[in-house]
């Protein structure tokens, strides 16, 4: 799938967190289109009137301002044009209610950010693997 | 990803014996159950042979051209005890019905079936990194 370029929406309001993911894709040699929206709303908004064709991967966070990652996913589902596409949630939260909230909305994973670069690094690798798995 | 069940439903057993030597291999940390059939397999979800826990992750193998698969995908998405299940679908027919029918229930993934050895085990240490790197 990742190697026919299909864009990839970031949905994160830290703008530093924003940057690790654009060196973490960087160093992986990740060349997926990025697009990038700082909470639910915007996100929903470039979904819905901006990115054509629409991503086949959204990468959540969770803790946002104006409409927080469950609160997005809860829209997403309910909108015909945008439910089927593969959510992976990328949060600092490691609430019990958010993972089953998430998983409830049937996300493809909830992965907690861990706090290292390096570690960071290896996650988003493992993602590339398994993207590079999926058809979609 | 420690501590769970791992299901994986396959009519083929030279498939079920693959994979259970690729993630022994790969030493995963769950529990592995395995069934030759949709019907039992939904047994073992939801009926008299439950497993305790409910399984977290299940594989479900399409073999032929047909809907017995999905229809086990939406009776999992409808039983509120289950809905939240991560599923991964492997497939070795090539049927967009089926592709898309399985993505709009939100599937985790949907994978081509690997038949050499050494892609099949190449499958099994990508998943099994990517289990291990979600959290449940």
């Amino acid at each position: 799938m990742i190697q026919k370029l299909v864009s990839i929406l970031l949905v994160e309001d830290d703008e530093v967190d924003v940057m690790n993911v654009k060196r973490a894709f960087s160093k992986n040699n990740i060349k997926n289109e990025l697009f990038v929206a700082g909470n639910g709303v915007e996100a929903l908004d470039m979904l819905r009137n901006v990115i054509n064709p629409l991503p086949k991967i959204i990468i959540l966070d969770i803790n946002m301002p104006k409409m927080n990652g469950i609160e997005f996913l809860k829209e997403m589902r309910a909108d015909e044009n945008l439910k089927n596409i593969s959510v992976f949630v990328m949060t600092t939260s490691n609430e019990d209610s958010d993972k089953i909230n998430a998983y409830n909305l049937n996300v493809a994973g909830y992965i907690l950010k861990p706090l290292s670069f390096e570690k960071f690094l290896s996650s988003v690798a493992t993602l590339k693997n398994f993207w590079s798995l999926c058809e979609m | 990803m420690t501590n769970s069940n791992i299901l994986y439903i396959d009519s083929c057993k030279t498939a079920i014996d693959d994979a259970k030597t690729a993630l022994l291999k790969v030493e995963v940390q769950s529990n592995l159950y395995f069934s030759e059939s949709y019907a039992d397999a939904w047994q073992m979800l939801s009926g008299e042979n439950t497993l305790t826990p409910a399984p977290k992750i299940v594989l479900i193998a399409i073999n032929e051209i047909g809907s017995e698969g999905i229809e086990l995908i939406k009776k999992i998405r409808k039983d509120a005890n289950l809905r939240s299940l991560l599923i991964f679908v492997i497939t070795s027919v090539h049927d967009d019905k089926n592709k898309v029918a399985a993505l709009d229930l939100n599937i985790a993934g949907y994978f081509d079936k690997p038949f050499e050895n050494h892609k099949i085990s190449e499958f099994y240490t990508i998943m099994n990194d990517y289990w291990n790197i979600i959290e449940f």
